[in-house]
């Protein structure tokens, strides 16, 4: 079985809860959780997930610079962006930092299904 | 959608009720059943005289509203029949608490219920859609009589709280009129800055109850006191509408705003360099303030 670990980064608890919920009814059960851009970097470093979910509005360290120091670890890290603000400059940005996909906040079940399908199935 | 939040505004401007007995008639709304009259009237099947002649009627028997409206010829089986199907409009629900509570009679119902549509020609509201112009017109009407800068940024922006209250808090509220504060004190509130060209400060603030019951409705799970998912529940309310309003702000008019993560405040001074603007919005479950400043 390969790499199934999921990286959840949103600053509010509630997100990652909701998030995390979804996954799970999707049969997904490893999920490392940080609070802020800072932590994100560490926990990647750490646990080298297969997918991370990153919030772009965050103290300490917001999504796009911890999507650049994340890819600058690890060239290959799989990162989907999840924010509210989808404005073109916002999304511009966090592609060029290596994003490889973006979903509006409020998610639904549907759009984070399938992500998770789109990065582990048939992989 | 907006009806009962314009209408509960519209019924306060014009004095027909004080703000304590529409927080209480709101209150009640949310477990009121329609009523066969009250829904006759709003489809324009009968007047409140006729509806007011089957009241009287029903007390000295004991036949149905229906029934009796029909062997009066006022309705058909037919019409009765469709009112019973029909979905009584919040609006309409507040009406008809008002004259269950006797604040109003049905007669002064009738009358207002004309003016308001008359002034506002109701329809549903699609807020995004641009040419919308009576609602502006109804959102200066909440806006301090000084001129405040970026007013029309400030109205679209309005515009789309009551559009993001609607859609994840819910439609049963009432704005009331905005206060000007040089400094705002705080129960339990979370606030979220946007910084760019056009910068500014906004706010939740509520007491600790009421705060519960918003984040209750937002994250459609039941909290009975203030916890971690509370203070994220209005954090995440805060920020998807901001980010909401940055992206419409970047789609129409080129500008690029920030946002910072939301900030939690207990008991405190909210820290705002220029004045504060607070619009109390009842809802049923309680009183929530919202704050914005222009930095």
């Amino acid at each position: 079985m390969g790499n199934n670990k999921i990286l959840i980064c949103d600053d509010s608890i509630l997100a990652r809860h909701q998030l995390k919920d979804i996954a799970k009814k999707c049969g997904y059960t490893a999920f490392t959780e940080a609070a802020n851009g800072q932590e994100a970097i560490e926990a990647y470093r750490l646990h080298q997930p297969a997918l991370v979910f990153m919030d772009i509005v965050m103290p300490v360290k917001d999504g796009v610079e911890a999507t650049r120091e994340i890819r600058r670890f690890d060239p290959k890290a799989y990162i989907v962006v999840v924010s509210s603000v989808g404005t073109q400059t916002q999304l511009k940005n966090a592609i060029l930092e290596g994003a490889r996909d973006f979903v509006q906040k409020p998610f639904t079940y549907s759009a984070i299904a399938e992500i998770l399908k789109g990065r582990f199935e048939g992989r | 959608m907006m009806h009962t939040q314009f209408f509960g505004n519209f019924l306060l401007n014009k004095g027909v009720v004080t703000p304590e007995q529409l927080i209480e008639v709101l209150k009640i709304q949310s477990t009121t059943h329609k009523k066969i009259g009250t829904l006759a009237i709003h489809a324009g099947y009968m007047s409140a005289h006729e509806v007011e002649d089957v009241c009287r009627l029903q007390m000295r028997c004991s036949k149905r509203f229906g029934e009796l409206a029909v062997e009066l010829s006022y309705l058909t089986q037919e019409q009765v029949d469709e009112l019973l199907e029909m979905q009584l409009p919040n609006y309409m629900l507040l009406g008809q608490i008002l004259i269950e509570k006797d604040i109003l009679s049905r007669i002064q119902f009738e009358d207002i219920l004309t003016e308001y549509k008359n002034t506002y020609e109701i329809y549903d509201l699609d807020l995004l859609d641009e040419q919308k112009e009576m609602v502006d017109k109804l959102l200066v009407s909440f806006c301090p009589e000084e001129g405040i800068e970026n007013l029309k940024d400030i109205l679209f922006y309005l515009k789309l709280l009551f559009n993001s209250l609607i859609r994840f808090i819910g439609e049963d509220f009432t704005p009331l009129k905005f206060i000007t504060l040089p400094e705002v004190p705080t129960d339990y509130c979370v606030s979220q800055s946007l910084d760019g060209p056009f910068s500014f400060l906004s706010a939740l603030d509520m007491d600790t109850e009421v705060a519960a019951a918003f984040a209750s409705r937002y994250a459609d799970k039941e909290f009975t006191e203030i916890n971690k998912y509370v203070e994220a529940s209005i954090g995440d309310f805060l920020n998807l509408h901001n980010g909401l309003f940055a992206v419409n702000m970047s789609n129409d008019f080129a500008v690029e705003l920030h946002l910072q993560p939301p900030i939690l405040h207990e008991g405190t001074t909210l820290d705002t360099d220029a004045t504060a603007y607070l619009l109390p919005i009842i809802y049923s479950f309680g009183k929530i303030n919202f704050v914005i400043s222009i930095l």
